[in-house]
């Protein structure tokens, strides 16, 4: 029974996955387009949640993350500012890149 | 080959001198360190007693290539700042690494994946992952020599015939004779090297365009973004580098790569570990994406202004690039005014990138020739000092087939990029699919993972020749639909290994006899306690204990020391704990160190610590000089 409601719960949470990872895309391409830096940037960042989500879930469900461990907690913290560290860098330098004139043109 | 420039004969014997000085320095530099090989412990991993800042800091060497420096170059002249993608999407992989892989390889003392997969499942899978991996290794090697030979060539125009086997001879020595401790520290004076060097071009570079403000005023809109178009281009495209290369790609560097693993073996504790993937990815990683692309972004922006400007800037050469291949030497030569003892430093960093990967590679596939063919196969019976000859026989064998990889390498066509890639792609898929199964998933089995490596690998090389099988997964997760998958092909392999994996653990049952303690995340905190012979893990923080005077007291245990209360207090330790003791100079970085078990002796004063010369003499260290205790677990 128990191992049933597991596998149920891995099922749900695969056609979730796989639903966003279809429309999600999709999403993106008809708000910005193929070639925009955005439609780049959060379809890395978007999947990359996902991808560093389950690590961080796999991680405390595992029990190799413990948090009553204060080392782990200070990793876990690490790990989590880490994904929104490279986002925000990722996102300034998208920003400065449009917003700084070329001179290419003159 | 098209050459990027013409030396004249002054030149080149100057840029000679600087480059074949460097060479003879790192290699009589690297052999001074065979003496700290007592064993082949020592040999592989230097008997895991580094400070994470060592490894991680000999690390930037060893992740950039020789074909780094081409292959990023060129990339960034064609598609500009976007050349960093492959560089800074790493962290999205830290939880798997940091909580899972790390902790499971170190307190296991997993010396190499294939010894894993013996562990985890049985030795056919062992020698399936052998196979693969060894194929993964050589193909780094031979690419890494390949590609430095044609930059000689390029430059020189010395064949590949001459110079490819010369500077083999050359890096079969040091690592033949100096050993991973050789590697590591051979890295980081390289590491220095690569990053003054580059920083010399990149600031040349910036200098001939008139500052910082005009590179980037010069460089289009689309040079300047950190991302590519995201399907267009089937060769470099957001959407597969983020499947092939962030999820694939860096399984693969992080978890198989032998060379980076057994440098994170090398380190002192699991927290050192993590401290160093820490610093790699946010610190070694996006230094190194802008050190290898920036002359890319430069030449650039050099060419626009020119175009703008129309000719030559002020004191410099008109540059031309007609073939991107050659954009690095070009626009280096450029701006640095032709001048040849500059230019001769800049190929030292090129060998520098070569050497620093390829000893890393051929110590790594040593390693794995001793531990998981001639031990298990040939002799598991036999003298360390034996071993230790066996694995440089190893080495020199790893250096041949490195080398005769080269010939294979000059039949391919294409891009640098290309060649790299199409290659990596096809290899990786299945193992680090079964590699990740097999350390997240405690029920994935020996048939499971045997079955999905031969299954997964086969249906990947199958998808070479019938691309149309990769299209409808491209087209589902918006990637390329024009009918090339170099990128989404890894994916394709990894989730065609997935689903073979996890229908063929459903259908069998589970190996319950197989014990898999510790070797799966789950499984970690008795892997702890194994690690510690048995008893409870600390896990309470203390403070590192300096200034210890050594005293020698034979009666004590080899591999034991006594503390006195109050320093077992500041140390948050119980008797029975491991505890770190080295050398008190930071700067060693743990080259005179050692693993210890502790016992209180009450008598004893606050700044001593009795251990057996024997210990003494193990963690290497010397008269009139403090310890550091710190307890690791």
């Amino acid at each position: 029974m128990v191992a049933k409601t597991a596998l149920l719960k891995w099922l749900v949470a695969l056609a979730l996955f796989l639903a966003f990872a279809f429309f999600f895309p999709r999403m993106l391409l008809q708000i910005w387009g193929p070639a925009h830096p955005w439609t780049s940037y959060f379809y890395l960042y978007g999947f990359g949640f996902f991808y560093t989500g389950s690590g961080v879930l796999l991680a405390l469900t595992s029990g190799a993350c413990h948090l009553s461990r204060p080392r782990d907690r200070f990793w876990l913290k690490v790990v989590v500012s880490g994904y929104f560290y490279f986002a925000t860098l990722h996102a300034l330098w998208i920003y400065l890149a449009l917003s700084i004139p070329y001179k290419g043109d003159m | 080959m098209e050459f990027g420039i013409e030396l004249d004969r002054g030149a080149i014997i100057a840029i000679s001198i600087v480059a074949g000085l460097y060479i003879v320095v790192i290699t009589t530099f690297g052999g001074y360190f065979a003496r700290f090989n007592k064993n082949i412990n020592d040999f592989f991993y230097s008997g895991n007693r580094f400070s994470w800042w060592l490894p991680a800091a000999s690390m930037v060497a060893t992740g950039i290539g020789s074909y780094s420096y081409l292959k990023y170059s060129e990339q960034g002249y064609n598609t500009g700042m976007s050349s960093t993608m492959t560089y800074l999407n790493d962290w999205f992989l830290a939880p798997f690494f940091i909580f899972g892989w790390l902790p499971i390889i170190y307190y296991a003392s997993i010396k190499s994946v294939p010894e894993y997969f013996e562990r985890r499942f049985n030795s056919t899978a062992r020698y399936i992952s052998l196979t693969i991996i060894l194929a993964y290794m050589f193909f780094y090697i031979g690419y890494n020599f390949y590609t430095i030979g044609v930059a000689l060539e390029g430059m020189f125009q010395v064949p590949q015939l001459y110079s490819v086997p010369l500077l083999a001879i050359f890096l079969g020595a040091y690592v033949t004779f100096g050993g991973q401790t050789a590697v590591i520290f051979t890295d980081l004076f390289q590491g220095f090297m690569l990053y003054i060097a580059g920083f010399l071009s990149i600031f040349a570079g910036i200098y001939a365009l008139g500052g910082f403000d005009e590179w980037w005023s010069f460089l289009p809109i689309t040079h300047r973004l950190p991302f590519s178009h995201l399907n267009e281009n089937p060769y470099f495209n957001s959407a597969g580098l983020f499947w092939g290369e962030a999820l694939a790609g860096s399984i693969a560097f992080t978890f198989m790569n032998q060379g980076f693993l057994m440098r994170y073996l090398t380190i002192k504790s699991v927290h050192d570990g993590r401290k160093a993937a820490f610093f790699n990815v946010m610190v070694t990683l996006p230094m190194s994406a802008i050190i290898v692309g920036a002359i890319g972004w430069i030449g650039k922006s050099l060419v626009i202004k020119q175009a703008v400007t129309g000719g030559a800037l002020a004191g410099y050469d008109f540059v031309q690039i007609d073939n991107t291949f050659h954009t690095f030497v070009i626009v280096c030569w450029t701006t640095v005014k032709q001048n040849p003892w500059i230019f001769g430093f800049v190929v030292a960093a090129l060998m520098a990138a070569l050497m620093s990967t390829i000893d890393t590679l051929i110590n790594a596939c040593a390693a794995i020739g001793i531990y998981d063919l001639y031990k298990p196969l040939i002799n598991d019976n036999a003298s360390d000092e034996h071993y230790l000859k066996a694995a440089r026989w190893a080495s020199v064998i790893t250096t041949l087939i490195g080398l005769l990889l080269v010939i294979w390498f000059n039949t391919q066509k294409g891009s640098l990029m290309s060649i790299h890639y199409k290659g990596i792609m096809i290899i990786i898929p299945a193992i680090v699919t079964t590699i990740f199964m097999g350390a997240f998933w405690k029920r994935f089995n020996a048939t499971a993972a045997c079955t999905s490596m031969i299954a997964g690998s086969i249906i990947t090389v199958f998808s070479v020749w019938n691309p149309k099988i990769i299209a409808p997964l491209s087209w589902f997760l918006s990637g390329p639909v024009n009918g090339e998958y170099i990128y989404f092909r890894a994916l394709f392999g990894m989730i065609i290994t997935a689903i073979i994996g996890f229908t063929v653990t459903m259908l069998t049952s589970s190996r319950r006899d197989k014990n898999v303690t510790g070797l799966t995340i789950s499984t970690l905190n008795e892997a702890m306690r194994d690690y510690k012979g048995g008893d409870t893990p600390n896990h309470k923080i203390g403070s590192k204990i300096s200034g210890l005077v050594p005293t020698i007291d034979n009666s004590i245990d080899e591999g034991w020391i006594h503390l006195s209360k109050q320093s077992m207090e500041e140390l948050a330790a119980h008797d029975g704990d491991i505890i770190y003791i080295s050398d008190s100079r930071w700067w060693l970085g743990g080259l005179r160190s050692y693993h210890v078990k502790v016992k209180t002796k009450a008598s004893l004063a606050n700044s001593e610590i009795e251990m057996s010369s024997a210990t003494y003499d193990d963690a290497y260290f010397l008269d009139h000089h403090t310890v550091t205790a710190e307890k690791i677990i």
